[in-house]
């Protein structure tokens, strides 16, 4: 066999490209029951805030129907569940089986039913017609798909004509001190959080890394028009630890 | 598409969430568990709250109302008052002076079904305050690195704002006495934070 098969970063190792799928499901099935907490301590409760604001800028309403990708424990379904009524609809997709069974036993407990329906699907391939949802949201989880440019494509054509994507996702921190300190904080803090709390340092290792090596603000904003967006803008949040991309299908 | 803003100012957020936390709270203690919102199911209700300029938007879903602070389209229904007449409502059960636009039958209904609900401000304003914590670790971190005084500066402004704007919304003495021990208990928490930051940024 020849030794040319595709690798791709897998945080800071290269590992060949199917591998990638394979590990990133280890690393959710290994932190989902823990997963609620780990969010919390890993950004002080913040991403709370920065849901709430991807929520209070989707301008969503009754009637929508939303797709909640990468939707993990639901927190943005549950959100949007609330919002868009009986006559609309928030489907939760992911690709790891379980996440998405904390995700619904969550949801049901806080009495969210009759308008959430629950997939598993690669967002690579979605399992969606052309044309389906008015608004789109990937959070936290661009970071871990092989295929960026191909989730990309496959988001655009899901969308109806006026449909809006927003991507939430770790970027790159504009403030050059704060920089060093976060830095410390993903490599040396962070891991040993998950130790302490999950037994698990190898995941949020990997998550450190990962959040390392995804495009910054301005490359993915290109990556979206490059996918076919019509029209893409990002804002930063908490000096860029966090920035939301949006872009419309015309 | 028509949102207002690209992006929401922070306290405006956090009053959203709120008024959202404080409708809700009180439906559910609500002997009716909110009953008197039904007719209002999937409606969209635009509230500006003088002297605040930019209008809430309240969803009211299933016994549920969550609220924005944008939306694609227009509101259903539109009412406009002043923040002081609101926060008296559960006092006042009515809006004297508001102004109503859209489908104003429907914006009377929801004032009518507002007047059902005991809502407790004083129990919501430690909500907010915990917010505020949040807020400034997650959004005041420019001016905690840049400037000497750095967070301080932005705590202690943002506070005042919110501080003026509390004690014009909820004047009673308890309320404020409560609130500036919250007050108290933030700067504490934040001063702790930053203590700790500085310590894990000296260098060894
Ligand atoms: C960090 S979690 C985020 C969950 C949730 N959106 C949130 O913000 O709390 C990332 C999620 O992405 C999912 N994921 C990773 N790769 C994926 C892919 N190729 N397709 C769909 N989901 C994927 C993982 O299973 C995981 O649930």
């Amino acid at each position: 066999m020849s030794q040319t098969k595709p690798t791709i970063d897998f945080g800071f190792t290269d590992v060949p490209l199917q591998e990638k799928v394979k590990k990133v499901k280890g690393v959710f099935d290994s932190v989902a029951g823990n997963y609620d907490i780990m969010n919390d301590v890993m950004s002080l409760g913040v991403h709370r805030l920065w849901k709430r604001h991807t929520i209070e800028l989707s301008g969503i309403r009754p009637g929508k129907v939303v797709l909640d990708l990468a939707g993990g424990t639901g927190d943005l379904t549950k959100e949007f569940a609330k919002r868009v009524g009986k006559e609309g609809k928030v489907v939760l997709a992911d690709i790891n089986e379980s996440m998405v069974r904390v995700g619904r036993d969550r949801l049901i407990n806080a009495g969210i039913t009759g308008n959430v329906e629950y997939t598993i699907t690669n967002a690579e391939a979605l399992a969606f017609p052309d044309n389906t949802f008015d608004l789109a949201t990937i959070a936290f989880g661009l970071r871990n798909v092989t295929n960026k440019d191909k989730a990309l494509e496959e988001l655009y054509r899901v969308l109806k004509p006026g449909g809006q994507l927003m991507i939430l996702e770790f970027s790159k921190v504009t403030q050059p001190l704060f920089a060093k300190f976060y830095d410390f904080y993903s490599f040396n803090i962070l891991p040993k959080m998950g130790k302490m709390i999950a037994n698990d340092e190898a995941s949020y290792q990997y998550l450190a890394e990962s959040i390392r090596m995804h495009p910054d603000q301005e490359t993915l904003k290109q990556m979206m028009l490059t996918a076919g967006f019509d029209k893409a803008e990002y804002l930063n949040m908490s000096e860029g630890i966090v920035a939301l991309h949006r872009g419309w299908k015309y | 598409m028509n949102t207002s803003t690209n992006h929401t100012s922070l306290p405006l957020l956090s009053l959203s969430k709120t008024i959202e936390v404080a409708l809700n709270t009180a439906m559910r203690l609500d002997d009716e568990q909110g009953k008197a919102f039904t007719p209002l199911e999937d409606k969209v209700i635009s509230l500006t709250l003088t002297p605040i300029e930019s209008p809430l938007y309240l969803i009211v879903t299933n016994t549920r109302i969550s609220v924005q602070t944008t939306l694609q389209g227009e509101a259903d229904a539109g009412i406009q008052t002043t923040l002081i007449d609101f926060a008296s409502l559960p006092i006042q059960r009515q809006l004297p002076h508001a102004k109503l636009s859209g489908d104003t039958q429907l914006a009377q209904d929801f004032i009518n079904a507002l007047c059902t609900l005991d809502i407790d401000w004083e129990e919501q304003l430690s909500h907010y305050t915990g917010d505020l914590i949040a807020f400034k670790i997650g959004h005041g971190i420019r001016s905690f690195f840049n400037a000497q005084q750095g967070v301080k500066d932005t705590v202690s402004q943002t506070l005042k704002e919110f501080l003026q704007f509390e004690i014009e919304a909820v004047p009673t003495q308890s309320q404020v006495k409560r609130f500036c021990h919250e007050v108290d208990d933030t700067t504490t928490q934040t001063n702790a934070l930053e203590a700790r930051i500085n310590t894990l940024l000296t260098p060894s």
